[in-house]
């Protein structure tokens, strides 16, 4: 009798803890940002708290990194035995090659998790992405347009988007190979393909999945998933960062001759 | 208007004033001179500036209250080789063996300077200044020195006023903001009110708020890098520079006329105005390797939906003059 009584009671507080984290998730699902057009709003600025930039695997600590866990489903990428040894070369050599220690284009995926904000800027027909970083900027079609037919290798590939129920589904395509995946030397070929899928785990918080395909590259596809946070401080907005022109940014403007 | 006054004779200033109070009391901008530009067309399309005063809105609205300017625009009577004489030559321009240069004709069958006031069309320089720009011109005939390239030709961004005539670009407009998205970078037009940057941080785009006052976003410009130069002909503002600008848009939404007053204490003399006329461009228009470059997206043959080339620089790897081109097709 007794203990009837009390798993009635742990199966009425289970019910009530149940009911409670439905109605949670609803509510949170009510509370994200919509557009006019009941669409998840994503304009604002974000970034990831992850390591993943300095390596998208799980990494120890270097002199030019902290430590991480990485981001990779499984841990590890899954190379093709000569693209490992490209990656490899890559490595050794990532403070000379890697495109964003020149100021380069970041590219896609890496801008999303590279460790300064971004600014989403969303309407019902487009996501224009900008990063603080360089001077690049990616347009996420909604409007219901497929990639070119006869298309172009991109710096940050072309990417047509369409909803399913509160995720964004974006399927990224016509890449060149100039960009990189992370500060390690992960790397890609004009062949890279990737399917994202953003969502809200709540208002202040996006989740960001993406699968990466490059048979040129990849045994096979992989996926990689980060959390971005929104950036709520005071005042917060991005300050232009053109990183590659401070090589030569002393010669502008002309200046007065010393007294 | 304030910036202008100081070119005009009290009995000018009274009668501008009675028209723009008739303008404002009928509730209509004065869009009378305002004719809609010609389709297609190179670089130097027009030769004049249209006359657009400030005044009430009485297009479309955003839902957030913007007037909607949003769209492809682009500057329409030249690019940034001069520019105080916009359809003449890059100042010192050589002629190239086996050619000959194209007659100019008269000063006055051109587009005027967009020094807009002091009247003479020049920037009001400092001596020390004004050499500079002098020695640039020369320089970037044959740069022998870093100064003498033009940083845009390096991929930087095109900067303040530059952007407005290097290629075509698209205003968006978003609640709280409006965002000019170059092809050699991005400057967002805070709308919120929230205080600028603090004052050591320097930006080749400066830092910019806004405001919309009828027809006109009335944009205060602070933070500069001063690094961005006005064209080739090498004319230039310091970090010190501040940069007060005025978009006055026609209600029809066809054109604007960018009107701004640049002051800088250590580099010219008195503060000068800045006008830059600019046009909408439409599905109507043809693409336009220079003003529009866009083409049609892949819609399975819907509707015409047309598709930005990608906003990209060329990584430095352009030629010189060369590297800030968008990698369109």
């Amino acid at each position: 009798m007794k203990t009837q009584k009390a798993q009635g009671l742990f199966l009425r507080s289970a019910v009530a803890t149940l009911a409670l984290l439905v109605g949670h998730a609803a509510m949170a699902a009510d509370k994200i940002p919509r557009l006019a057009n009941g669409k998840p709003d994503f304009s604002g600025i974000w970034q990831t708290t992850s390591a993943a930039d300095y390596d998208l695997e799980p990494h120890s600590n270097r002199k030019d990194a902290p430590p991480g866990p990485g981001i990779v489903e499984g841990n590890v990428i899954p190379y093709l035995p000569k693209a490992l040894e490209q990656k490899k070369k890559n490595f050794e050599n990532r403070d000379t090659l890697d495109p964003a220690k020149k100021g380069w284009t970041l590219g896609v995926p890496r801008a999303v998790y590279y460790p300064e904000p971004f600014q989403i800027f969303e309407r019902a027909a487009d996501l224009n992405i900008v990063p603080q970083f360089g001077h690049s900027v990616r347009t996420i079609h909604t409007n219901h347009t497929d990639h070119p037919t006869d298309p172009n290798d991109w710096w940050l590939g072309d990417s047509r988007g369409h909803w399913e129920g509160d995720t964004l589904v974006v399927d990224v395509a016509d890449f060149n190979d100039k960009t990189w995946l992370d500060g390690a030397g992960n790397f890609h070929s004009d062949a890279l393909h990737i399917v994202e899928h953003w969502k809200f785990i709540d208002a202040n918080t996006l989740e960001y999945k993406a699968t990466i395909e490059d048979p040129q590259v990849f045994s096979r596809p992989w996926n990689i998933s980060v959390i971005l946070d929104r950036h709520r401080e005071k005042n917060f907005q991005l300050i232009e960062d053109y990183r590659y022109t401070l090589d030569y940014d002393q010669y502008y403007p002309p200046k007065p001759a010393k007294q | 208007m304030k910036q202008r006054k100081r070119m005009f004779k009290l009995s000018t200033i009274l009668f501008l004033s009675a028209s723009i109070m008739a303008a404002y009391a009928a509730d209509e901008v004065r869009t009378a001179p305002v004719q809609p530009p010609k389709l297609g067309g190179g670089i130097a399309q027009e030769k004049t500036v249209p006359v657009i005063l400030s005044g009430a809105w009485s297009g479309k609205r955003l839902a957030d209250g913007q007037p909607d300017i949003s769209g492809h625009w682009s500057n329409t009577i030249s690019n940034h080789s001069n520019f105080t004489d916009p359809q003449g030559r890059i100042p010192g321009e050589p002629v190239r063996a086996g050619t000959t240069q194209r007659p100019l004709g008269a000063r006055e069958d051109r587009a005027p300077s967009r020094v807009s006031d002091p009247a003479d069309g020049q920037v009001p320089f400092q001596a020390w200044a004004l050499e500079k720009v002098k020695e640039f011109q020369v320089g970037f005939q044959n740069p022998t020195s870093p100064e003498y390239i033009e940083p845009l030709a390096r991929c930087a961004p095109a900067g303040i006023p530059k952007s407005l005539y290097w290629h075509g670009y698209e205003i968006a407009q978003y609640p709280g903001y409006v965002v000019f998205f170059f092809s050699s970078g991005t400057r967002i037009i805070h709308l919120n009110g929230k205080p600028h940057l603090p004052e050591n941080i320097k930006l080749w785009n400066g830092d910019s708020r806004g405001h919309w006052e009828g027809n006109t976003l009335v944009v205060d410009v602070a933070n500069h890098n001063g690094k961005a130069l006005f064209g080739r002909s090498g004319e230039f503002i310091s970090e010190n520079g501040h940069i007060a600008e005025r978009y006055i848009f026609d209600s029809k939404g066809l054109r604007y006329n960018y009107v701004a007053e640049f002051t800088d204490p250590t580099v010219y003399t008195r503060p000068f105005t800045v006008t830059i006329p600019a046009r909408k461009w439409t599905e109507k228009d043809k693409p336009n390797g220079w003003h529009f470059e866009v083409e049609p997206a892949n819609t399975g043959n819907r509707e015409l939906v047309l598709d930005r080339f990608e906003r990209i620089c060329t990584e430095n790897n352009g030629g010189f003059g060369l590297g800030a081109a968008s990698t369109g097709k």
